[in-house]
């Protein structure tokens, strides 16, 4: 009960910064896939940066741990390619078409039924996944500091860096 | 330094986004959970497809892995339209629109029927990959 209590105040919070971040348009998320508005990856990168510099020092304070996922990659990368054109098609993403439709754009409702029915496609295709996709490059549980051999505040700094260099561009290009 | 405010009342999309990654340290520091989403829509179709067929339900492979019931995600998904939901009423910046502006420009004011086509086809497309993604 408690939990569900803590995923409703975080979720309140994340929707409410995800309107007011005006990310949960259809024009902000195609403006991104057309490479004329940023405002998506600003959110996003941003919210990864800071993410990542206060999970890692919770992490070196042992007060969490990292939730890794296999790095496997036939499903990464199909499965990724599939969803850009979902996602193209759709202007909208998953967690995002319920706060797209909280802001009274309706066409998101489409997409949530599409995606519920995706959902139950994907379901009843996973044995059959799980013996083709699912078993093609799978390199486990990685991190690029595990992989790199080094410290992984090393790896923060250079993706912080180069974020911060990304965000300059985009505003020198007015994106 | 970019202006901290767009001009339809909006804030900076690097103030939101900072602000959404301490709201996911602090949801992995109290709760122990990272922000996610596309589950969620498993687990609401595998309660769908409980409530008709149980008994194919409890013998499908990713539902037993992927447990059909309310959870952490859950109510984060719920909580996100809730949430989007005040920001938008409390800004006026509700707008109840089927058609996106862009979507008009390209495809006219009266595709509403090639939008709901493209919009479910798009949405159980992106789906399928992101499960396939594992993301």
């Amino acid at each position: 009960m408690k939990m569900l209590i803590y995923g409703l105040i975080t979720g309140i919070a994340f929707g409410f910064l995800l309107q007011k971040g005006r990310v949960l348009r259809y024009d902000k998320q195609l403006g991104a896939l057309l490479f004329k508005d940023m405002t998506i990856i600003k959110f996003m990168l941003s919210s990864v940066l800071v993410g990542m510099v206060g999970i890692y020092l919770l992490v070196d304070l042992e007060l969490a741990k990292l939730s890794i996922k296999t790095t496997l990659l036939g499903g990464n990368i199909i499965g990724g390619l599939i969803f850009g054109i979902g996602w193209g098609l759709l202007g909208y993403c998953p967690g995002t078409s319920a706060g797209a439709l909280a802001e009274g754009r309706w066409d998101a409702l489409w997409g949530i039924i599409g995606m519920l029915v995706g959902a139950a496609v994907y379901a009843e295709a996973f044995p059959l996944m799980k013996q083709t996709v699912l078993t093609w490059g799978d390199f486990g549980k990685i991190t690029l500091p595990g992989i790199l051999g080094i410290n992984h505040w090393v790896v923060i700094a250079i993706v912080v860096i180069a974020g911060l260099l990304l965000f300059s561009f985009f505003e020198k290009k007015n994106l | 330094m970019a202006d901290l405010s767009t001009n339809d009342g909006g804030w900076s999309p690097y103030l939101a986004g900072g602000l959404s990654g301490i709201v996911s340290i602090l949801s992995v520091w109290i709760a122990g959970h990272f922000l996610g989403a596309s589950t969620t829509f498993v687990r609401t179709v595998g309660l769908l497809e409980d409530f008709i067929s149980p008994e194919r339900v409890a013998q499908m492979e990713y539902f037993i892995k992927t447990t059909p019931k309310i959870d952490w995600q859950w109510m984060f998904v719920v909580g996100i339209f809730i949430g989007a939901l005040i920001a938008a009423l409390s800004s006026k910046s509700f707008k109840w629109q089927g058609l996106p502006d862009l979507w008009q420009k390209r495809f006219g004011s009266k595709s509403q029927g090639k939008r709901a086509v493209f919009a479910f086809t798009g949405g159980a497309i992106a789906m399928y990959g992101a499960r396939l993604a594992d993301g």
